[in-house]
């Protein structure tokens, strides 16, 4: 029996590389055949080996994948049915102020669930990309909050291929929540007028600007003082992500949120 | 010293054969040319465990002509989560062949009691012995 590394048959070598581009392609479907106990046996084995753990662990890696999915769904499920059921409630409440209470609280899940429901469609489940969430999250808070003949437009200038993970979706989406809905509930006498969004990054911070040319905060309004729940909200949250808030009131009101990479 | 030829109490299995040395350390051997599946490992973890009185005790394997290993054997083999009446174990490996089939064994199924690869039967007995009780 041949146990010499020089004893090597061309047919044998061509024969593991093809069970090698194979496991390439994961197709563990081929190995190598073993004929005796010499050197290109043993490489073979170990390459039938490499296969079987190989096999093992893209297997496990999809389970895991698909039980990441389903978390997703669930936890995007779990939130719509808590935001079906505030809107259930609020078919009983004639109160505008206990109203608009449950619409805050519905949209702020809503915009929750979105990261959730982006989240399982991604492809690679941890990331997703924030110009589309920015947009959709607008959409459905404009659906939520606007009259019917309201006239608001949305600008976005959103740099492309932005990718945030969930820690920095959650906070973002329910500060554009927040900011986005004072705009649209206390801004435009009118019902007409525009929202700016943009969003881009540098080598050090993401920078976030939301601008309304409505009427701008009330005469004598201290931010600190007088702020509602969602203007704390916007503090905080964005101390989550080690971000800073600074807003404008020239023409409108201007939000601008340095968060750090 | 060749303590590895199997006697004629020994049990005789599909792939190994399997016996309890004067020693107090239980030796399997593997067939020339054996296919090791989970059914082959199962069947001699048994073989094995009928040696057992009321001590664990060491076990010397002799796999210098086994062919291969499947992975569930490899994982049934390292004794994690089963009960085994093995303390330690040394694995004899000489030709490339079994010097691949055991470095993967060791290295990605890292056995539950104490194991080692050996190329001769001497230095394996020799450690294998502190774990007689």
């Amino acid at each position: 029996m041949p146990n010499n590394i020089n004893d090597t048959n061309p047919e044998r070598v061509k024969e593991i590389l093809d069970v090698i581009m194979s496991f390439a392609r994961l197709d563990f479907t081929k190995k190598t055949t073993l004929v005796g106990d010499d050197y290109m046996d043993a490489i073979g084995t170990g390459v039938n080996m490499l296969g079987e753990e190989l096999e093992s662990s893209t297997i496990s890696l999809k389970e895991k994948e698909q039980l990441l999915k389903e978390i997703h769904h669930r936890v995007k499920n779990n939130l719509q049915i808590v935001s079906s059921l505030l809107n259930l409630q609020t078919e009983n409440i004639v109160d505008k102020r206990y109203l608009d209470l449950i619409i805050e609280s519905r949209n702020r899940i809503n915009s929750m669930a979105l990261v959730h429901e982006m989240l399982y469609s991604s492809k690679d489940l941890s990331k997703i990309e924030i110009s589309e969430y920015i947009q959709r999250l607008s959409t459905g808070i404009q659906q939520s909050l606007s009259k019917i003949d309201s006239n608001i437009k949305f600008n976005f200038n959103i740099q492309p291929n932005l990718y945030f993970d969930i820690d920095y979706m959650i906070p973002i989406g329910l500060i554009l929540n927040e900011i986005i809905s004072n705009s649209l509930k206390y801004a435009f006498n009118g019902d007409a007028g525009s929202i700016t969004i943009e969003l881009n990054s540098n080598d050090i911070n993401y920078n976030l600007s939301v601008k309304d040319d409505g009427i701008g905060f009330k005469e004598n309004f201290d931010v600190k003082k007088d702020s509602n729940l969602g203007m704390q909200l916007i503090y905080m949250l964005s101390e989550q992500v080690d971000g800073k808030v600074e807003i404008e009131k020239n023409k409108g009101v201007s939000y601008l949120i340095t968060i750090p990479k | 010293m060749n303590t590895l030829t199997p006697p004629e109490n020994a049990i005789e299995l599909s792939v190994f054969y399997t016996w309890m040395g004067g020693d107090g350390i239980c030796r399997t051997k593997a067939k020339p040319f054996a296919e090791i599946t989970l059914k082959e490992a199962k069947e001699n973890s048994i073989a094995v465990s009928s040696f057992f009185t009321n001590k664990k005790f060491p076990l010397l394997i002799d796999s210098t002509e086994i062919k291969s290993m499947a992975r569930d054997a490899r994982q049934h083999f390292s004794t994690n989560g089963r009960d085994t009446k093995i303390n330690s174990f040394a694995v004899i490996v000489k030709s490339p062949l079994s010097r691949v089939i055991g470095n993967f064994f060791m290295g990605l199924n890292k056995p539950k009691v104490p194991a080692r690869l050996f190329d001769n039967e001497e230095d394996a007995i020799e450690w294998l012995k502190q774990y007689l009780q």
